[in-house]
């Protein structure tokens, strides 16, 4: 179902319609799930078996981490007397390690069925050059014909992410089923996101709505602006931007760096016009989905700009990636290694540089199976970590020079030139790399939390 | 209290630690700062700072972290 068909629309509108017209408010999810579940049907049977998979994974494995940690907690008050401190260590992190296997069999389970439909083919291609070219003879691989199920990425992120919130104790598990179904395959965010957590998303969900005018029609407002986006602005671009990639070559320069600008143009209309589309539906239900884009092309910085556009995502690696392996224990070793042969100043810039290139290797993944999208990951995670590391020269320079940077003339100054710069270089990057990065160091802490 | 501070001290000298209340909303602390406080608390006090901990409220200021680092050796 294209979310620009009628077809489509006549769905919305009977979810909408059910959903105000249950008698009972504390029945609304189910209403939300039925829809669900109807739409993943309609896109073939196959779906549904692998949303089911991953939510009754999930669902057991959360609990099952409950009861574990549930099960330790009971011992250690019952035996609290008893008990030394080093007893209490040893159990504690028998418990953490038992925990840690139940969340790493799921996660296997589940990324391993992703990695499957995503990068087989790209796999076995890369065996088959390496097998011909030590063979000497033409690769004789030949790609196997897999449909990927629909949104698969979205929901085993989203999913996944819970799980983490499970093992870490951030969040307790869902002990309904159906609610755990409802937040894996809520179809709104099924075909571009947004990547909800399970806090923010769950309060949403499972509320009890009451009906707001107001909620509604901005909602039906913000859908229409969708549509706009999508109908007026992407689509209308699209046959020029896909003729002047497709034959670049004969085009003069000019009209190839149009055809870049217009690609930025239509790749933004086209994402954030879903998000309008599908945010604005959920509003009209009472419901606030997570924003995924806040006017990336106005930013002044790559990290910025990243903090901007597919906002979610962005969070989900910085949550789940980033900080996990930024504070890890090998991580710090590995720093204080590194402080001991290149000083101070290199030990302290470790464990960031190594989690963001770790990201950026997995946003490239994210986005596409092949060189050209972990290139353009690994390039983008370059721009980053330079930007880091010339901070504190950066720092430096503007002392030297003795550069107020809350003065007004650097700041009107500045302002126009990195506008100038983000106009001339960024759109351009971005349409020819996928999404240009540079960062600074200040504006990963936004991100920090 | 006196080790963290120390520990601050040596990951940025030109901070009052003592009446300083906004470390991460005010962004006195950048990123590598951050990550390699969370490292050197975690050394110096043997305690493992769980993601859960990872808010600002626990970081923005001295008595803020004292007391999260309180609360993960009780629980441990």
């Amino acid at each position: 179902m294209s979310i620009t068909s009628v077809v489509f629309l006549a769905f919305l509108a009977v979810v909408v319609i059910a959903y105000w017209a249950v008698p009972n408010k504390k029945y609304q999810w189910c209403i939300l799930l039925a829809a669900s579940c109807i739409f993943y049907l309609s896109t073939g049977s196959r779906n549904m078996i692998f949303v089911l998979t991953t939510a009754v994974s999930a669902y057991l494995a959360a609990r099952w981490m409950q009861r574990l940690s549930d099960t330790q907690n009971t011992y250690l008050k019952e035996h609290k007397a008893e008990l030394t401190r080093e007893d209490k260590k040893r159990i504690k992190r028998r418990g953490l390690v038992q925990r840690r296997w139940v969340m790493a069999g799921t996660m296997l389970l589940n990324f391993g069925i992703l990695c499957y439909f995503k990068y087989l083919n790209f796999v076995l291609g890369q065996v088959g050059i390496l097998a011909g070219f030590l063979s000497g003879r033409r690769s004789f691989w030949s790609p196997v014909d897999l449909l990927v199920p629909l949104g698969i990425s979205f929901y085993t992120f989203q999913t996944m992410g819970y799980l983490a919130d499970v093992y870490w104790e951030k969040v307790k598990p869902e002990k309904n089923f159906g609610k755990m179904l409802l937040f894996v395959s809520f179809f709104p965010q099924m075909t571009q996101g947004p990547i909800s957590n399970y806090s923010q998303l769950s309060g949403a969900l499972f509320a009890e709505h009451a009906f707001s005018y107001q909620d509604y029609s901005y909602g039906c407002q913000r859908m229409i602006w969708g549509f706009f986006k999508k109908l007026v602005v992407a689509d209308l671009l699209s046959p020029y931007v896909t003729e002047i990639f497709a034959s670049y070559g004969k085009y003069p320069g000019i009209t190839v760096l149009v055809g870049a600008f217009l690609y930025s143009a239509q790749i933004y209309a086209d994402f954030s016009g879903y998000m309008d589309i599908m945010c604005g539906f959920t509003e009209t239900l009472g419901i606030r989905l997570a924003e995924n884009f806040e006017r990336p092309y106005f930013s002044k910085s790559i990290a910025e700009y990243w903090r901007r556009w597919h906002i979610t995502l962005g969070a989900w690696f910085k949550t789940y990636i980033y900080y996990p392996i930024a504070v890890s224990g090998w991580n710090r070793n590995l720093a204080k290694r590194v402080q001991k042969k290149f000083g101070a100043a290199a030990g302290k810039s470790m464990p960031a540089t190594v989690a963001l290139v770790a990201v950026w290797l997995v946003t490239g993944l994210w986005h596409g199976a092949s060189w050209g999208y972990i290139a353009w990951g690994g390039v983008n995670g370059l721009f980053i970590i330079f930007s880091l590391w010339m901070e504190p020269v950066y720092g430096k320079g503007k002392q030297k020079l003795g550069i107020r940077e809350e003065g007004l003339g650097w700041r009107a100054g500045m302002e126009g030139f990195s506008d100038s710069q983000d106009v001339s270089s960024g759109y351009v990057y971005q349409s020819f790399a996928g999404s240009g990065d540079a960062g600074g160091r200040d504006r990963i802490l936004e991100t920090d939390f | 209290m006196e080790e963290l501070i120390e520990i601050l001290t040596d990951i940025n000298p030109d901070v009052d630690y003592g009446k300083e209340q906004a470390l991460i909303d005010g962004k006195i602390l950048d990123s590598f700062s951050i990550i390699t406080l969370i490292g050197e608390i975690s050394d110096h006090f043997d305690i493992e700072i769980g993601p859960k901990y990872l808010v600002p409220e626990n970081f923005n200021s001295v008595q803020a972290m004292w007391d999260m680092i309180g609360k993960i050796q009780d629980e441990s």
